[in-house]
């Protein structure tokens, strides 16, 4: 158990920059997930919490104390790898205490006893005595997990651990991830590309791109408040769309100008700063719905169908508005064909603008962008970048 | 026709063949054939005289205390060259695997010797550890002048220390000329050392492809350096390590000629000569070449056996999974 605090920490390989100075806060035994796309220093920032780089500058902390300059073995924190790391002529026992005995002080047979636990708690104590090869993706990454929890470690590092797992194995591997989370409780920090395992296993996430922390927060707020387009884009899928519009004052309230449309848009924090200029409309797919015959034509948006993407589910529509094109969601068996021209509306509580240079985020039609009802604090540092 | 048809017939297949196959029968079954054939006869030189003899060669090596020595020279030498090459190469192989800064001017210092033709690097030996004119004999033999310059301090002090004297009495005194165990022990090294180069090209690339979270992990569990280099990367490497020995044994057997050739030429008395040494000397110095084909089918026998032995042990224990 353990609290890791980051303090402007800069990761410089040469003259690349994989990490500009980050502030990150994981509180003891929760769980929490860094996602980004690729090369966004989100792998570089784990690895210096393990110390397999070290920080340039900035500083890594474990429960205040600062962990610069200690060695990997001395941390107390386990990783698990994205390609499991299993030592390949070892059998899974073998790899699950072959280095338990130089990590802790455990004598043999207390690390008898946590593999025998750690088996029965991964369902793998029948494939102890298998080599990794003999071994499914699936079933390899349970041995790694074996191998991280027998330590007992203060933190646990897990760098992508289930991209190498197929699609289905990897759904089933992320409810039972977050099962073994809230049965040890131990602190997790959790590295993926892929922004649904950050939603669905997540306490808080961290989103970061450019070697910068883009937003702190828990999912749903990451979601329903992204503090800017590149959190709003990453998070969700299919991505928000994003319309440039002017923001109009108006008689009966502000409004966002397209040359296809002139939306209406409620009262809300930072609305009245951005009326009269130029800003990015967003708003996501599963928020616009196919208007009946009876919608206010005024607070609708007219689209022209140009791909038709039937999911099962849904029917994902692709559409041109103007010159942009956005996408939307209609209900599986509706007969909308590539060419129709359909009236969309906005759910009007569902509305983000953002700044068309930095890409901050402006105004949230929905309440509580700014005073969130858990007291949880949206941090973000501006998306401007200097170098 | 389930296989793919490269080519158009038969015929243009075996013409492709042709070349290996010819080269294959002329230059290594005929000679082989011929050799085991030439055994059975005594042959006279110059007369062309051609005795069959029949197992009578093969005899006279079973009773030659000689070619005892020299069987039992070459196993203890191949042995040696063999243990020594390989945990030489994969210390340094370990190192230059670990170092950071540097490493392609140290792997390509490793690797240089190999370069060199087996007669170049024998006289380089030759002449560095000469008795009487190597350079590198003056650093093993007393007295060592470096040493003479701890007595300075005491000197100034009044005091007559002597560092040098005692170490003169019981310093190597390097004399591989007439003495047998120096100058066996010195063909060692010098084929250690060329074929390290060879060793280290194969390990190094062998160790840079074991995965980094692999090292990473052991980094973490604090599994130590040299744990992580005999309980880790040997086993990953053990393919590798089994081909190495495999050559290097017939490095050993084969290879070293040269250096024997050139620095010792067999001796002193015998000391260092090992059996393709011994076989060439009948062959082409004594022209008895009934005895050397003998000589030379039981060395092919000796390496053949050793190679069936070494893939046995190869298979039981080389890890070659993914």
């Amino acid at each position: 158990m353990a609290r890791i605090t980051l303090e402007n920490v800069r990761k410089e390989y040469g003259d690349v920059v994989a990490v500009r100075g980050i502030d990150l806060e994981v509180p003891d035994g929760s769980f929490v997930v860094v996602v980004g796309p690729s090369g966004c220093g989100k792998s570089t920032t784990l690895r210096l919490v393990a110390g397999l780089e070290s920080v340039t500058d900035g500083d890594v902390r474990k429960d205040g104390e600062s962990l610069v300059g200690v060695e990997p073995k001395d941390r107390d924190v386990a990783m698990v790898f994205q390609n499991y790391a299993l030592y390949p002529h070892m059998t899974a026992e073998r790899n699950m205490t072959f280095g338990a005995g130089s990590a802790t002080d455990f004598d043999d047979a207390e690390i008898e006893r946590r593999v025998a636990d750690a088996a029965e708690l991964l369902d793998i104590a029948d494939l102890l005595d298998r080599k990794p090869e003999a071994l499914s993706g699936g079933e390899r990454q349970r041995v790694a997990l074996g191998r991280a929890i027998i330590r007992d470690p203060d933190v646990f590092l897990m760098d992508e651990p289930l991209s190498n797992l197929d699609a289905k194995l990897r759904i089933r591997m992320r409810a039972e991830l977050a099962k073994l989370h809230e049965e040890l409780r131990t602190t997790t920090v959790y590295v993926t590309h892929d922004q649904t395992e950050a939603m669905t296993l997540g306490d808080e996430v961290v989103v970061m791109n450019d070697g910068r922390i883009q937003q702190v927060d828990s999912p749903q707020r990451l979601y329903d408040y992204p503090a800017n387009r590149f959190v709003a884009e990453f998070i969700g899928d299919p991505a928000m769309n994003a319309l440039e519009v002017a923001v109009e004052s108006g008689a009966d309230g502000a409004r966002a100008a397209h040359p296809g449309f002139r939306l209406p848009l409620p009262d809300g924090d930072g609305l009245d700063a951005a009326v009269d200029s130029r800003a990015v409309l967003g708003v996501r797919p599963e928020d616009l719905s196919l208007a009946g015959a009876d919608t206010d034509a005024d607070a609708a948006i007219e689209a022209t169908v140009t791909v038709t993407e039937p999911l099962g589910d849904s029917l994902l529509l692709e559409c041109r508005v103007g010159d942009d094109r956005l996408k939307t969601q209609a209900s599986p068996r509706s007969d909308v064909r590539s060419g129709d021209t359909v009236a969309l509306t906005p759910d009007p509580d569902r509305l983000h603008l953002f700044d068309v240079e930095a890409g901050t985020a402006l105004y949230h039609s929905a309440e509580g962008a700014t005073a969130p009802d858990d007291g949880r604090t949206t941090r973000s540092p501006p998306a401007t970048s200097e170098e | 026709m389930a296989t793919r048809e490269v080519f158009e017939s038969r015929w243009q297949a075996a013409a492709l063949l042709l070349p290996t196959v010819l080269v294959s029968v002329v230059f290594l079954y005929v000679p082989a054939v011929r050799a085991f054939e030439l055994s059975l006869f005594e042959v006279g030189f110059g007369t062309g005289e051609v005795d069959f003899v029949g197992l009578e060669n093969y005899r006279a090596l079973l009773t030659s205390s000689e070619y005892h020595l020299s069987v039992l020279l070459t196993v203890l030498f191949a042995v040696a060259v063999v243990v020594g090459v390989m945990s030489f190469s994969l210390l340094v192989s370990f190192l230059i695997h670990e170092v950071e800064v540097g490493k392609g001017l140290y792997l390509v210092s490793a690797i240089w010797p190999y370069a060199l033709p087996p007669a170049v690097a024998g006289f380089v030996f030759f002449f560095l550890l000469h008795p009487d004119l190597g350079v590198l004999t003056r650093a093993i033999e007393p007295p060592y002048p470096a040493l003479g310059l701890l007595e300075r301090p005491f000197e100034a002090l009044g005091v007559d220390v002597d560092v040098t004297g005692p170490l003169e009495a019981v310093g190597p005194d390097v004399d591989w000329f007439s003495s047998g165990p120096q100058a066996f022990a010195l063909v060692t090294v010098v084929a250690i050392w060329k074929q390290v180069g060879y060793n280290v090209i194969f390990m190094s690339a062998s160790m840079n492809n074991i995965p980094g979270s692999l090292t990473e992990t052991a980094r973490l569990d604090g599994v130590g350096r040299l744990e992580r280099l005999l309980r880790i990367y040997v086993p990953i490497m053990s393919p590798t390590l089994a081909f190495l020995a495999i050559m290097n044994t017939i490095y050993a057997f084969f290879g070293t000629f040269a250096f024997i050739d050139v620095m010792t030429d067999g001796g002193p008395a015998g000391a260092t000569n090992i059996l393709i040494f011994d076989l060439y000397r009948d062959a082409l110095q004594n022209f008895e070449f009934g005895t050397a084909s003998a000589k030379s089918v039981v060395l092919f026998l000796v390496v053949g056996v050793l190679m069936y032995v070494q893939f046995r042990v190869t298979e039981e224990y080389a890890y070659y999974g993914g």
